[in-house]
């Protein structure tokens, strides 16, 4: 596992508040030391950790492996989703010798879910479901040619695709959903949210200095932490993420890279990671203020992030069924990562609100209507209804349809 | 691996077309109507798309094909003959026969549109490097489907390549792959499986153009994305980007990851045979150009000639002549090298193959911005963030 890089950049970061000083410091009062990178520490030590989102980023990472190797059983991707520590269900024995897991973070935000256990056992299952499709429908046909109705596999350019009788890749359902339910949904509503992060006497504690039992920490600032390592745990410089941006792993980091890639939207990762560091720098400070200013910004980039991707796959595969002779496999590729994309927009968070850009029933609609154009899902999908999802997705955010879908 | 997705970039087809007055005038712009393909109005260039499209279709497309499958009845007649007595005469003769084959296929894999893109032809028959493990084990069992995907990579010519050349470290060793008793039967039975696979696919792909689609092609000669002159020239730009620049040079040298990777090359276990491929595919691409017929009858409309109709001229000097010139300079920098895999493998950097692919690079541009720009097509294509 990767260790946070120590740095001390005290003297420099006391350099830097003087010429933010000057450009800004209306926004970012007197007293508030805003590295030039997420490092933080107190008494010559580091005082961030996010070692917990790592490691479930890197639990997820194999659980996603594991459902393309066909002679995985349903107990073994079960097993991986709701770890419990010490069970040997990873090849990484870090992983195994953790007492961490996927499955229990999922859809298990503090605004969204603390609340509303119905809806959290409804999304589990969900995922549940897509193992049990991937193990009893697709690996039974990993060796037949998929048909409408029939699972199988496809090609798609050069690559092979595994789909369902709808044509849906289950891999990619798991992975992008869970982009939604565990990464999006732990930062904007959870690790972010006043709610939380001001609960009980944290905000006190914070103000006094009062560690979090042992640690270099407070309570508070570890979890902002938490909220970063969900987007950056995985970077070659945790400390600043934004050179291999994408690079990192197969969840909210690499989305944030394609989004990045694209001209209209390029200077996201920055805004973001900007964001992530003068919210933690504002906690040391004890400015709440600009903590949740910058917790806002965070909701509506990373929100962004989600429903951008949503339009894009799905533009992208409207312009494969339009060829003369669609690519069948490229259309189903793009609308199953799409699928995981508009599924999770019932966890992004509409600034300044207690809610999200669509809601669980509306995204539930939005997928329903993807499926419903004949009776073998993607498989029957018009163009029309490719657009017609686009339109209203977009409607709900600032970008438009053009932008977000090349 | 890297999907091709096909986006329609309107904006970037205007923007060539703009900044497109230095190399060509702006005057002699054609106005190409809708469908007729021949431009009618005043001060429009004549040029009739639909009779090059037809000469495409018939002097060179279609006897392309049927070529390829004359040729094809050779190898599996010299396969019999090695099947009913396997030595090493008879090995030679099936090989003999297989790198003629080969060389054929480079005339018709460009041609991936209609029949070929709905048949996936190019990835079916020539997806290398061959998965060895998974022909093995295939071979092994008896059991397989050649049509799924998943097996794409282990069969097609690479595969005949490796049950050729690369059964075995020497000629003795290869044969007694197919005299011994267990092996012997089920490496001829899936050489054979692969053999049928080839032909029943570019049958079909030929047998769909002499049906319906010549006239669909031709008939379909107007000036849109989705005209076939459009779509064709996409098409072939990036055969020759993709295939024919990248996958027969710039992969196995590393040009793209900076790791050379001599076993990415075509035809691996004969070593030297990847560069005749390589000259068959660019010589392909430049008769295609200049519309020369399969049959040695002489040369039709073609891109060369529509761009001499258009009066397109690059740095002084006619563009048509301008990209015959860099070809001719690729395949003159291609020939004086060694085995490309000599050349990989015994080069760090490979220095004399690198600077041949950049002639070979350098007919890009020239189609992929001044041709299409003269021409009014759009580039459909781009590199998709894979995944």
């Amino acid at each position: 596992m990767k260790q946070f890089r120590l740095i001390p950049l005290l003297a420099f970061s006391l350099l830097l508040v003087n010429c933010s000083e000057d450009q800004e410091d209306d926004d970012l009062g007197s007293s508030i030391e805003n590295p030039t990178t997420y490092s933080f520490v107190r008494d010559g030590a580091s005082s961030v950790n996010f070692s917990g989102q790592t490691t479930r980023i890197l639990m997820a990472e194999e659980i996603i492996s594991a459902m393309m190797v066909e002679t995985t059983t349903a107990d073994a991707l079960d097993a991986m989703f709701a770890h419990s520590e010490g069970a040997d269900n990873f090849s990484n024995p870090a992983l195994n010798a953790s007492d961490k897991n996927v499955r229990g973070k999922t859809a298990a935000s503090f605004d969204f879910f603390s609340g509303n256990a119905t809806d959290q056992a409804l999304i589990r299952a969900d995922f549940d479901t897509w193992i049990g499709i991937q193990v009893n429908e697709v690996f039974p046909n990993w060796n037949a040619a998929a048909s409408p109705g029939a699972a199988g596999q496809i090609a798609d350019g050069s690559a092979t695709r595994y789909v369902d009788g709808r044509g849906l890749e289950m891999n990619q359902l798991f992975n992008k959903s869970l982009i939604g339910a565990l990464m999006v949904d732990q930062i904007l509503n959870n690790y972010v949210s006043t709610d939380f992060i001001d609960a009980g006497s944290q905000r006190i504690d914070n103000d006094n200095g009062v560690m979090e039992g042992d640690k270099n920490y407070t309570a508070m600032e570890h979890d902002w932490d938490e909220a970063y390592g969900y987007a950056f745990g995985t970077a070659e410089d945790l400390a600043d993420p934004r050179p291999t941006i994408g690079l990192d792993d197969s969840f909210l980091n690499k989305y944030i890279g394609r989004v990045e890639g694209d001209p209209d939207f390029a200077g996201i990762t920055d805004e973001i990671f900007q964001a992530f560091k003068l919210g933690r720098a504002a906690i040391v400070a004890g400015d709440y203020e600009v903590r949740d200013q910058q917790a806002e910004l965070l909701r509506r980039l990373i929100s962004e992030i989600i429903g951008i991707r949503a339009v894009y796959y799905l533009q992208q595969a409207k312009l494969v069924l339009e060829q003369p002779t669609p690519d069948f496999g490229a259309a189903f590729h793009d609308l199953s990562e799409g699928y995981g994309f508009i599924y999770s927009l019932q966890f992004t968070r509409k600034p300044g609100s207690q809610d999200p850009y669509f809601t669980k029933a509306e995204a539930d609609s939005l997928i329903t209507d993807l499926l419903d154009d004949g009776p073998n899902g993607l498989w029957d999908v018009s163009p029309a209804t490719l657009d017609s999802l686009s339109d209203q997705i977009a409607d709900r955010f600032d970008f438009t349809v053009a932008e977000a879908g090349s | 691996m890297k999907q091709f997705l096909y986006l329609i970039v309107v904006v970037l087809g205007f923007t060539v077309a703009g900044c497109s007055g230095d190399s060509s005038d702006d005057e002699m712009r054609p106005e190409i109507p809708d469908g007729g393909g021949n431009g009618g109005g005043g001060g429009a260039v004549e040029f009739d798309r639909g009779a090059m499209l037809a000469h495409w279709a018939d002097f060179i497309i279609i006897p392309s094909y049927v070529g390829f499958l004359d040729d094809f009845a050779d190898v599996n007649a010299a396969f019999d003959t090695f099947r009913g007595q396997p030595d090493a005469t008879s090995l030679e003769n099936l090989r003999a026969a297989w790198l003629e084959s080969y060389k054929r296929w480079q005339w018709i894999s460009m041609y991936e549109i209609g029949p070929a893109e709905q048949e996936g032809l190019r990835l079916n028959v020539n997806t290398y490097p061959t998965d060895t493990d998974l022909l093995e084990q295939n071979a092994a069992s008896g059991s397989y489907d050649l049509d799924l995907p998943s097996n794409r990579d282990a069969k097609g010519f690479p595969a005949l390549d490796f049950l050729l050349n690369g059964l075995g470290d020497t000629e003795e060793a290869i044969l007694m792959a197919y005299t011994d008793g267990t092996s012997g039967p089920r490496y001829f039975d899936y050489f054979e499986d692969v053999l049928t696979d080839i032909e029943t696919r570019v049958q079909r792909v030929a047998d769909a153009w002499v049906r319906e689609y010549r006239d669909i092609f031709v008939a379909n000669d107007g000036a849109s994305s989705t005209a076939s002159v459009d779509r064709f020239v996409n098409d072939y730009i990036f055969y020759y980007e993709k295939f024919l620049r990248a996958g027969k040079m710039g992969i196995p040298l590393g040009v793209f990851t900076g790791t050379p990777a001599p076993n990415t090359l075509e035809a691996y276990y004969l070593p030297g045979i990847g560069n005749d491929l390589f000259l068959q595919g660019l010589q392909a691409v430049q008769d295609f150009f200049n519309g020369k017929a399969i049959d040695g009858s002489g040369t039709g409309e073609s891109l060369a000639s529509y761009l001499r109709a258009l009066n397109t001229v690059k740095g002084g000097e006619a563009l048509d002549e301008v990209i015959n010139s860099q070809l001719n300079m690729a395949r003159d920098m291609v020939r004086s090298l060694q085995a490309f895999k000599t050349e990989i493998e015994e080069n760090n950097p490979p220095t004399d193959m690198l600077l041949a692919y950049d002639e070979v690079q350098r007919v890009v541009p020239l189609m992929k911005v001044d041709m299409v720009s003269a021409m009014s097509i759009a580039i459909d294509f781009v590199d998709a963030d894979g995944d």
